[in-house]
């Protein structure tokens, strides 16, 4: 994908000495195929189609976006429980985009995750004991005792009480279970825990508990996380910097305060003034632009711009002719889009007739000059 | 005349265990074309209450007592062919699960149709023109095309709006919604929620809202009923909420929220487990996790009552009004500095 290469050049320069993770152009394609005996393919769904990042040491990266954007499909290539069509995934220095099975494993403890649904992602006929000590024994790492230690352990540090080692998961509640799945990650010491949806399942007061534990191990650990969710008010809270998904693509990427301040990109625009506001006044004096309709289908996404369908800033002859590169805004702010936003925040009538000329010219003007 | 008033709502629940009190002496009442939203953690009774009202508990082991008034009648001496009467008629239901809650087998055209003859004396034809129109109304692109499709062949938002149009076919004068927005995204829930206040517009329909996430509840909440363990803690119109919270509790929510209108650094957490309601807590329901607790909150149960200066505004809390002042006055001020 000679497009996506020009992309990720920008992003492969931010990283410094001290990236953990960098990924280049990822590309996740799932064949859609027919018949039975001979299975022929006849399209494919193209869930990532060249998202690029880094991820440095001991920092947080908020994956935002709608259902269906690819945050997942993009977790799970980079901790290789898929296998990615194209691009590349260091980690750590090392290139682990093709190793085979066997020399994943080593690495496997230095990467984990943390599972949406705490009622699904534990076994429920294996004591919590035994779920936390897993990963310690595929790895080998310490004698049987050495290991209940370790496990007693992990249990306190993420509040629980140690002696509900013996215990069943159906006798912990929603934010217990999802303590367990934090404890089971952090067992092996890894350097980068994936959390994919972490909260989305509690109730507000017990994501409260889960979130402060996930930021007090981070300093206690010098953790790092890539945190994915759906719910902009929490990656607010947990991110160092944001990427924002749409389409399988990364179209907007900025430390924290700049993406909450300035976002650029429209989409970006249109998911900040969805999110309602707990204050009554300000809540209701403020007018929503609600994006119309749903994602498209990534079987067979929209031309150029993959959210020209759906954009207040749709020019057409541009946006769905040339597709937008990731422009520079200010260092680490990167925007896929031809009319960025002028400021934030903005009227729905301001955020539907962009002021500024675009930052390419449209394909029209270069053929006629 | 309110529309619906609840006083003094009670279910149990029998189990092998023991009486589970899961809704224990709730009161509220809902006018014409308002929103009462309910907040609470799972557990607290909020969906129960509904449950209640509407008739749905099963028979088996549900103790209901208190009275829900509708329109003059009370709802908990129906019996099951009166409230089937009134049920998706003059009181609808949208449920949590948009992707549970429709039959997979029939193809969502039938599923309105039937909800409609259920009710209504008209031809199936005159039905199906009826949900074709409800489907444009919530905004389903292409709806003539779409409406005998099978609901595997929408998407999350699509089938929730598929829900709230069955829910709004027959007019209700009440709609009761279940967390409609809470499977959703963001985009999506912006969406569900204009629908509900433009058709709550166009129709007049009262809503009771029940929802975890206070954002949604300042956005279209008339007055909010706050629950704690199987009782209401606050009530008050949703200005005054916001503006000056009294319980102990209602701060815990609103601080644990991470929101974009505030920076802080650490969320407030309640601590603990809400109780087993088999069980609860002697004297305040709440103080096992309150930071203000003192001697009185454990033995004694704090009464609803209204606060100084302010009728609509009632709160069930033995804590001073100088302390309050100063704690509730922390919190709006994290709201009004950003």
């Amino acid at each position: 994908m000679a497009t996506t290469e020009t992309q990720a050049a920008p992003v492969a320069t931010n990283g410094s000495g001290d990236e953990l993770l960098r990924v280049d152009g990822l590309v996740k394609y799932f064949p859609v195929t027919r018949g039975i005996i001979f299975q022929k393919e006849v399209a494919s769904v193209k869930a990532v189609d060249g998202v690029s990042f880094t991820v440095r040491k001991g920092e947080t990266l908020g994956v935002v976006g709608e259902s269906g954007c690819g945050k997942s499909t993009m977790a799970r290539c980079v901790m290789r429980l898929l296998d990615p069509t194209g691009g590349k995934i260091v980690f750590d220095g090392r290139d682990i985009t093709h190793l085979s099975r066997a020399e994943m494993r080593p690495i496997r403890r230095e990467l984990m995750m943390i599972f949406q649904d705490p009622y699904a992602s534990l076994n429920p006929r294996k004591r919590v004991g035994f779920i936390i000590a897993e990963a310690l024994e595929v790895h080998k790492l310490g004698t049987d005792a050495e290991i209940k230690k370790r496990v007693q352990e992990l249990l306190e540090v993420v509040g629980l009480n140690p002696e509900h080692y013996n215990r069943f998961p159906h006798e912990f509640s929603g934010g217990q279970r999802q303590r367990i799945g934090v404890a089971r990650a952090l067992a092996v010491n890894p350097k980068l825990i994936v959390c994919d949806e972490p909260v989305s399942a509690l109730d507000v007061s017990v994501q409260a508990q889960i979130l402060n534990l996930l930021k007090d191990l981070q300093q206690e650990f010098g953790l790092t996380y890539i945190f994915i969710a759906h719910d902009l008010n929490v990656v607010r809270h947990i991110s160092d910097r944001v990427m924002v998904m749409y389409l399988g693509h990364n179209v907007e990427v900025a430390t924290r305060d700049q993406l909450y301040r300035d976002p650029k990109h429209p989409y970006t625009g249109a998911l900040l003034s969805a999110v309602p506001i707990p204050n009554p006044e300000l809540g209701r004096a403020r007018k929503a632009f609600v994006l119309e309709g749903d994602v498209p289908s990534p079987l067979n996404p929209p031309s150029a711009c993959w959210f020209h369908p759906r954009c207040p800033r749709f020019k057409e002859g541009h946006c769905d002719v040339v597709t937008p590169p990731l422009y520079d805004f200010e260092a680490g702010h990167q925007a896929a889009c031809h009319y960025p936003l002028e400021h934030w925040p903005m009227t729905e009538e301001e955020l539907r007739h962009p002021t500024a000329p675009p930052l390419s010219p449209p394909p029209s003007a270069t053929t006629a000059g | 005349m309110s529309l619906l008033e609840v006083t003094d709502l009670k279910t149990h629940f029998r189990t092998d265990d023991g009486i589970v009190k899961a809704v224990d002496g709730v009161s509220f009442s809902v006018e014409k074309g308002q929103t009462l939203g309910i907040v609470g953690e799972s557990g607290s009774g909020k969906s129960v209450t509904c449950l209640t009202i509407m008739g749905l508990n099963a028979k088996v082991n549900t103790i209901s007592s208190g009275q829900a008034m509708w329109k003059g009648k009370d709802l908990l001496k129906m019996n099951s062919r009166q409230l089937r009467q009134i049920r998706g008629d003059e009181i609808a239901m949208i449920f949590q699960d948009p992707m549970t809650s429709l039959n997979p087998v029939k193809s969502i055209g039938n599923q309105l149709i039937e909800a409609i003859l259920l009710h209504r004396d008209v031809s199936k034809r005159q039905a199906r023109a009826r949900a074709l129109e409800l489907l444009k109304a919530v905004g389903i692109p292409r709806a003539e095309r779409r409406i005998d499709d099978y609901p595997h062949q929408f998407s999350g938002g699509m089938r929730q709006r598929v829900m709230i149009a069955m829910a709004l076919i027959n007019d209700p004068d009440l709609l009761i919604a279940d967390e409609p927005t809470t499977a959703l995204d963001v985009t999506t829930q912006a969406q569900i929620l204009n629908l509900m206040t433009k058709l709550q517009a166009d129709f007049g329909s009262a809503i009771i809202m029940i929802t975890h996430d206070l954002g949604v509840i300042a956005e279209i909440a008339d007055d909010v009923v706050v629950m704690y363990a199987a009782q209401v803690v606050e009530q008050a119109p949703v200005t005054n909420l916001f503006e000056r919270p009294h319980h102990p509790y209602t701060w815990g929510l609103l601080g644990s929220l991470p929101r974009l209108d505030v920076e802080v650094d650490r969320l407030v957490q309640i601590q603990g487990q809400p109780p087993s309601l088999l069980n609860p807590p002697r004297g305040c329901r709440f103080h096992p996790r309150c930071p203000y607790v003192f001697e009185k909150c454990k033995t004694e149960q704090p009464t609803l009552d209204p606060v100084s200066h302010d009728d609509a505004h009632l709160q069930r809390c033995w804590l001073d009004e100088e302390t309050k002042d100063r704690e509730a006055a922390k919190l709006t001020h994290m709201g009004t500095a950003a």
